[in-house]
């Protein structure tokens, strides 16, 4: 299971729509609670069905989304490449997740709205430097257009993946947020804790950004 | 609740609740699993979630609080929330459903015939058929909001199928009797077909017992009708509604009974539903889930400027005592040999025979020495005091649908026919006060008095209700969210806690917050 979380108005929800309905809504009700989306995803030849949480951004229900950490495997972590402040929360956003979640959570930074390029208020370097600051992947992401968005959703869970294959993760479990599913199928998906490979991987497959 | 649910609940939390007995219910209600179901399992209709968010939802570890979609609105602006079970059973087996019903006059003969101006919003009736009505374009519907919450147990299927069709009875129940209820200025006929009473000018017809009070209209005058020389009760409009939604309880009761050959209706639930009609709040109540000393029903309270009025009382085997007792006395084959009814302050001794012991009776209040006989050393009928008190040391709820199959533990002794399915019925007539936007009545199930007071609850409102925008139309389910999160609380090492470290409900948990400002428009 993922969590989805970041300031209001970063994007997450279209981030959601985006992927698992693969279209982009531009005027989005504010998220009062929490919304869920579900895609299945081939992984190595394995079907994986990715549970995603879509949470409220407004401060005012930050408890309720705290209480949402536990249980998740991993975490997108969403700011706005055209709104300063939204980047600038971010630590505040990462020090709740790794204080509320399961110490395996595994976190991906994205920089959405990267269509915005004209607005870019925050470098993709600035994203990077985060990332690798606090062992996150990264990636930059267009809700609007799709670039990235499949990518950074199916990329965390082959992570995910590889880190089940090596043990790293309990699937009995179901406080990581992995389920075995029937017919030996993983119902749900972990990220690990980022890498500089990631990061690095990401980056050269995002030109399109 | 059934004490398995229970228990395992208190399990979960770290066996806090002294469970009084070890004892099961049969369960047993599964009516042959291989039936199909009445209706696939799933969360209330107007909450609109995919196959996906249903499954989405079911999470026991991190309980997400659902709420209404920002897109969907209810009825009166009416907010919701629910949260699942923290392990105790894989479905939330609490329901709900919200809906404007249209009441119209039962236009005599049935047709058979498909009708596109079903006044039905769904158009399938109980069994789908032969209540269509017949276009009646001179009697004017009147419209009816309804609100339901059910509580399920030993599975899902009854609380399913009473959320999907108990609206159905209640306004099958309306239809009779709609024509009477709009003409509220004349009291309902005592037997139709006859004279109404209907214009003032009648009011001569008035009864005898009337007139001697000083009623208008002496009799004697050439137009008036033989007068009666006996006393005629007045039934008021709101006992009609009263007695229609008792009948729709029972209506609903027997047809699960019915469809438990043809469906999977699993287990049994209670029922809370308000609906307003003509002005006036109906809270129909049958339920009472209580087994272990915290557990309290599914309750309704409005909250009226800060006060709290309760709008639904509670029932335990204790306060059905005697109800129960004067069941087991006339009809003794239904206790198989195996329960006594009388009441003793305590379990009798076979030591004991020959002794002369307090006892009370069906017939009693008060208490009484008897001499202790063989029949006296079976189990009780109810046993446990007061909200641990339970019915065959089976089941803490006196109240409710469903449960047909139900039996004592390993015997084949059932527990149905002590149970009713008859509401209690509050009334709060909505044209007595001018409501504000931050009044509201809170119906919801024991997941949120199991750990809420009712003070802690409208302390709760006050404080965040006054705090929204009172434009905002998602202000009453920003507050469901806020008492479900309040109830729920968050999961910490020790388990569910709420403030004070108190903790948190472990059940399901299903509210509304419905305000009460939507009724001053009707009056």
């Amino acid at each position: 299971m993922y969590i989805i979380i970041g300031d209001t108005g970063v994007g997450k929800s279209c981030l959601l729509l985006q992927f698992t309905d693969k279209r982009f809504q531009p005027v989005h009700d504010l998220t009062i609670g929490v919304e869920f989306g579900a895609r299945m995803v081939n992984i190595d030849g394995k079907q994986i069905k990715l549970q995603i949480w879509d949470t409220a951004g407004q401060e005012s229900f930050r408890s309720i989304t705290r209480s949402y950490y536990r249980g998740a495997a991993g975490a997108l972590l969403v700011y706005d490449i055209t709104r300063r402040e939204t980047f600038n929360h971010l630590t505040s956003w990462l020090e709740d997740a790794r204080q509320h979640s399961s110490s395996n959570m595994v976190i991906m930074l994205i920089g959405n709205k990267s269509d915005l390029e004209s607005r870019r208020d925050v470098k993709r370097e600035e994203g990077e430097a985060f990332a690798r600051e606090h062992g996150l992947i990264f990636m930059e992401t267009s809700a609007k257009t799709a670039c990235n968005v499949e990518e950074a959703f199916i990329n965390t869970a082959k992570e995910i993946y590889r880190k089940i294959q090596q043990g790293l993760f309990d699937v009995h479990n179901e406080a990581n947020g992995i389920k075995i599913g029937p017919q030996q199928c993983i119902s749900t998906s972990v990220g690990p804790s980022a890498s500089q490979r990631s990061s690095s991987e990401i980056g050269s497959n995002s030109g399109c950004c | 609740m059934l004490t398995r649910v229970k228990s395992a609940v208190a399990n979960f939390m770290g066996g806090i609740m002294a469970g009084s007995s070890g004892s099961e219910h049969s369960g047993g209600g599964c009516g042959g699993s291989d039936l199909p179901l009445r209706f696939p399992y799933g969360r209330p209709e107007f909450l609109g979630l995919s196959q996906d968010e249903v499954e989405c939802s079911a999470d026991h570890i991190a309980r997400p609080i659902l709420i209404l979609k920002e897109t969907r609105r209810l009825p009166w602006a009416t907010g919701y929330a629910e949260v699942i079970n923290a392990g105790k059973s894989t479905y939330n087996e609490d329901q709900a459903s919200c809906e404007v019903l249209t009441v119209k006059k039962k236009a005599g003969a049935i047709t058979s015939t498909p009708n596109r101006n079903s006044t039905k919003r769904r158009s399938s009736l109980p069994n789908g058929e032969g209540l269509q009505l017949k276009e009646n374009s001179e009697s004017e519907g009147v419209s009816c909001h309804y609100w339901s919450l059910f509580d399920g147990h030993a599975g899902s299927g009854a609380a399913v199928v009473a959320s999907r069709l108990l609206q159905h009875h209640v306004t099958e129940q309306l239809q009779d009797i709609v024509e009477i209820l709009k003409n509220s200025a004349v009291l309902p006929p005592t037997c139709l077909g006859e004279e109404p009473e209907n214009t003032p000018a009648n009011s001569r017809t008035l009864t005898r017992a009337a007139s001697l009070r000083g009623g208008v209209g002496a009799p004697g005058s050439p137009s008036t009708p033989p007068t009666r020389f006996f006393t005629e009760k007045k039934i008021p409009h709101e006992c009609l509604v009263i007695g229609a939604l008792e009948s729709a309880f029972k209506e609903m009761d027997l047809q699960i009974e019915r469809e438990r050959s043809s469906y999977n209706i699993s287990g049994g639930c209670t029922a809370l539903i308000v609906v307003c009609l003509l002005g006036k709040l109906y809270v129909a109540n049958a339920g009472d889930s209580s087994s272990e000393e915290e557990v309290t029903n599914p309750k309704a309270i409005i909250i009226r400027n800060g006060e709290i009025i309760p709008m639904s009382s509670e029932f335990t085997p204790e306060t059905e005592r005697q109800r129960l007792q004067y069941l087991a006395f006339m009809q003794p084959h239904l206790l198989g040999n195996e329960f006594t009814h009388l009441e003793f302050p305590r379990r009798v001794q076979r030591k004991e025979l020959g002794k002369k012991m307090l006892y009370r009776d069906f017939n009693m209040t008060g208490w009484a020495y008897k001499t202790i006989e063989d029949d006296d050393l079976k189990f009780p009928l109810i046993y446990g005091e007061g909200k641990k008190a339970r019915v065959m040391a089976t089941i803490g709820v006196t109240r409710g649908l469903g449960d047909h199959d139900l039996k004592v533990h390993d015997s084949n002794i059932y527990i149905k026919p002590f149970l009713s399915s008859a509401p209690e019925v509050r009334v709060y007539d909505l044209s007595k006060y001018e409501h504000g936007a931050d009044d509201v009545l809170i119906l919801a199930t024991d997941g949120l008095w199991d750990v809420l007071s009712n003070e802690e609850v409208a302390e709760a409102i006050s404080q965040f209700l006054p705090n929204c925008d009172p434009d905002d139309p998602h202000r009453y389910t920003l507050a469901a969210q806020d008492l479900v999160m309040r109830a729920r609380g968050v999961l910490k090492d020790r388990g569910w806690r709420i403030s004070n470290d108190r903790l948190g409900s472990g059940d399901d948990i299903s509210v509304y917050v419905i305000p009460l400002i939507h009724g001053n428009k009707l009056s």
